[in-house]
């Protein structure tokens, strides 16, 4: 059964690829990576259960906030242009 | 970005977990998945989603360059120094065996050390790395 769901997802993570590297706006492109993310996150678990391993949900947890974060920053890196504001608050600089 | 309700409660309900999540996977690093410098990376990870929704100015004064500078430094001074203990005890460098009467007790000890000073460096490099970043004019 986790067999047939793997090769489910597998197929379901071709279609967003398929719409990432096709799709006509950035958001498109987006949304498709987002979707990719957590499809990756489903297989991971999946693939945990697969092989016997359930601590691979460590795995998929961490990969579904970083995955949050990262479609975060590049909307709003496609938004603003920028990640953030000049500070310089500190005279030595950030280092 | 603060002015948005929704990312900007998402990501006060999320951070708090992140930083958990984050000890968790330095605490259980023996055990699972994980390790010290998962860990860091995840814990950088909370401040830059804070950096991302808040602004990078008010991430500064969360996490202002003294204490970054000083969790990088620290973390490094940790590794050396548990290294260093071992030759002083009478072992080699990084020889986790001689920190305690009992061996296993010893490596333990040496190696929850360790990866806690490679997470604190990582982490220090992580939130560092994002703010030259981020500070970055075009």
């Amino acid at each position: 059964m986790f067999a047939g769901a793997s090769a489910a997802i597998l197929v379901t993570m071709a279609l967003a690829l398929f719409r990432a590297i096709r799709g006509p706006t950035i958001y498109d492109r987006i949304l498709a990576v987002n979707a990719f993310g957590t499809l990756t996150v489903v297989l991971i678990a999946v693939h945990g259960f697969l092989a016997g391993r359930p601590e691979f949900l460590d795995i998929a947890l961490v990969y579904a906030l970083i995955n949050f974060i990262a479609t975060i920053a590049v909307t709003k890196y496609v938004k603003f242009s920028h990640l953030g504001h000049p500070s310089g608050e500190d005279e030595r600089g950030d280092v | 970005m603060i002015f948005k309700a929704v990312l900007r409660v998402v990501s006060k309900l999320l951070i708090p977990p992140i930083m958990l999540f984050a000890l968790y996977v330095q605490f259980h690093g023996d055990f699972g998945p994980g390790g010290g410098f998962q860990a860091g990376v995840i814990f950088a990870s909370a401040f830059i989603l804070y950096a991302l929704i808040f602004g990078i100015d008010n991430a500064r004064k969360v996490a202002p360059a003294w204490a970054t500078r000083t969790l990088l430094s620290l973390g490094l001074l940790l590794y050396a120094s548990v290294g260093v203990a071992g030759i002083l005890l009478g072992g080699n460098f990084l020889d986790y065996s001689v920190l305690a009467e009992d061996p296993v007790i010893g490596q333990h000890l040496g190696i929850t050390l360790i990866e806690f000073g490679v997470g604190a460096t990582v982490s220090g490099a992580m939130i560092t790395i994002f703010f030259i970043f981020a500070h970055q004019d075009r």
